[in-house]
């Protein structure tokens, strides 16, 4: 119990009733705002929900035509999350077991500094790389008319959320008492065998939040994205075709949201995605946290 | 399949391999910022302001666009951002409050920031009907730091001593005073850093504010809390849209530098904030 909780203190004279006040008052913004967006999201979408509720479900965007299917968007940001996963979780995975068994504390050092610089280049600069280098290599090296493809939203996607993954497996990995591996080893265990069975296992939780925080970063992204996937409203053909344009939900809101008028559906319906894409990340923020809470090394954590 | 030995080796290979891709990585991103960066910036660059839609000319007006908004944002987040930490740490009794408060701050930090454009748009520009103005960027930009300054500051106040406040109640100080008194002055430093820390995610951010804002030309110092500013990351939204201009890309990367030296500057803020005033706080 927290001294907190035992209140020795007088009663407040009337300045510090102001001060208490003010402390209250600050508390009650901070612990509101996430309600005020949303509230304030959900305030904006009855134009398409009751006008246009069919067309929703539906794969045609145009606004011209009064249909705003919100398939192609969404299918675009777990395609491109998927894309992004699938290079960084293994890399950053593999990365993060290199630099924390081979415990060169210098090599850490030198390593956590270059990811915390890496970690503050804004993204939109990530998109000028993106725009410069990215999508031209793979326009070239593909023979392709362009490179901005969903393949490209994904590599740059991949690198944004490198860092991110690096770090907190790391730290993962760093945190395993030293003793098992000594017992693992002991007993005759190879490397990637007390890795594979005594390590891993043993920070998985902290890895699995980690990969959620990062879903989470892959799936807000918006400005490096909304770059390089071309912007294309429609469903790849073949399905899984990475090689074509595509959309996400932010490079949607980011293109269109200056062009929609308030009010009025078109812009209702781009609400309505933001609104999907807050609670998709709310819940992947709010599984992340309850699974590092869970975690027993972390029990004496406040 | 393979013998355990052989496993090994392919374990050991597969690491290396991920280690010199993921190196090459980094080196790759740093080498193109400062390469690039450091054959378009000059004197010159910095300190004219832009012309023909930024494909010449310089970024003053960028950088002031920036900083002024940026700063304005750390000046409204830093006030609510101790009032709330007092409170998460000296009145809420219960864990489970503590707990919830918490998550409702995870959960602000893990908003993407195209959302915190588009509740500007509806609540500031629209509903209250401010149109574009770089004080409600201010503002938005400041609900984005709160997260980061109040949790570093939370973090500070968890750090201090028991004691402290023991005897404080033993002097007969109100729970207020031992707040302005002991609690305030020994977790300033995390307050600091983190709002140091904020400005340096704040300044690159682009999203937030390109709708809300910013004017992409024309825009200069600001006469009133009406008008839009020019800001640094939408500059280089609107260079990178015209890549197929060499001279645009040019003025894009040296812009970016720019970016990244500031983002840099406030990071490197931080870090002696907290070396110094930890050290002082705890004389």
């Amino acid at each position: 119990m927290s001294l907190a909780a035992i209140d020795f203190t007088r009663v407040a004279a009337p300045k510090g009733r102001l001060m208490r006040g003010y402390f209250s008052a600050s508390a009650f913004i901070c612990a509101s705002i996430v309600g005020l967006i949303i509230l304030t999201l959900i305030g904006q979408t009855g134009p398409v929900l009751s006008g246009h509720f069919s067309s929703l479900w539906g794969t045609v965007w145009n606004p011209n035509t009064d249909q705003y299917g919100i398939i192609p968007m969404l299918y675009g940001s777990i395609i491109v999350m998927l894309v992004a996963m699938a290079i960084a979780l293994p890399l950053g995975v593999l990365t993060a077991i290199y630099i924390a068994e081979t415990r060169s504390a210098k090599m850490r050092g030198i390593m956590k500094s270059a990811l915390e610089v890496l970690a503050g280049i804004p993204s939109i600069v990530y998109g000028l790389i993106g725009v410069a280098y990215i999508s031209v290599w793979v326009a070239k090296g593909l023979d392709l008319q362009t490179g901005r493809l969903i393949l490209t939203a994904g590599l740059i996607l991949a690198v944004m959320i490198l860092p991110t993954i690096l770090t907190l497996t790391e730290d993962a990995i760093s945190n395993v008492p030293e003793i098992y591996r000594e017992n693992a080893r002991a007993l005759g265990l190879y490397r990637h065998e007390v890795i594979k069975d005594v390590v891993l296992p043993h920070a998985k939780r902290d890895i699995l939040a980690a990969a959620l925080l990062a879903l989470g970063r892959a799936l807000g992204e918006t400005m490096a994205v909304m770059l390089v996937i071309g912007s294309l409203d429609r469903l790849p053909s073949p399905i899984f075709n990475l090689l074509s344009s595509g959309q996400t939900i932010t490079s949607k809101l980011g293109r269109e949201i200056g062009e929609s008028a308030f009010g009025s559906a078109h812009f209702s319906a781009l609400v309505l995605m933001g609104l999907i894409l807050v609670l998709i990340t709310l819940a992947l923020t709010a599984a992340a946290q309850w699974l590092i809470h869970r975690a027993p090394r972390e029990a004496n954590h406040v | 399949m393979f013998s355990r030995a052989t496993n090994e080796h392919i374990f050991a290979a597969a690491t290396r391999i991920a280690l010199f891709i993921s190196v090459s990585i980094l080196a790759f991103l740093l080498g193109a910022i400062i390469l690039r960066g450091i054959q378009a910036i000059s004197l010159d660059f910095l300190f004219t302001p832009s012309r023909s839609f930024g494909s010449s000319g310089g970024i003053a007006y960028q950088i002031l666009g920036s900083l002024l908004i940026v700063l304005t944002a750390g000046i409204i987040a830093a006030p609510i951002a101790l009032g709330a930490s007092v409170y998460r740490s000296e009145y809420m009794k219960s864990q489970r409050a503590r707990r919830v408060f918490d998550l409702m701050l995870y959960g602000l930090n893990g908003v993407p920031s195209i959302i915190f454009g588009l509740f500007g748009l509806i609540l500031f520009v629209n509903i209250f009907g401010t149109g574009l103005s770089w004080f409600v960027g201010a503002i938005i930009l400041a609900t984005m730091m709160l997260p980061t300054a109040t949790l570093a500051t939370v973090n500070a106040m968890r750090g201090i001593d028991k004691s402290y406040r023991e005897n404080a109640f033993a002097l007969g100080l109100t729970r207020e005073q031992t707040a302005l008194r002991i609690i305030i002055p020994q977790s300033l430093h995390g307050l600091v850093t983190g709002v140091l820390i904020g400005l340096a995610r704040a300044i690159g951010e682009t999203a937030p504010i390109m709708f809300i804002a910013t004017a992409f030309s024309g825009a200069t110092v600001p006469a009133s809390l009406h008008e839009p500013v020019a800001t640094l990351p939408t500059h280089i939204l609107a260079l990178a849209q015209q890549a197929a201009d060499p001279a645009a890309l040019k003025n894009a990367w040296g812009a970016s530098f720019t970016l990244i030296a500031l983002v840099a500057l406030f990071s490197l803020a931080a870090f002696f904030a907290r070396a110094r005033l930890t050290a002082y706080s705890r004389r």
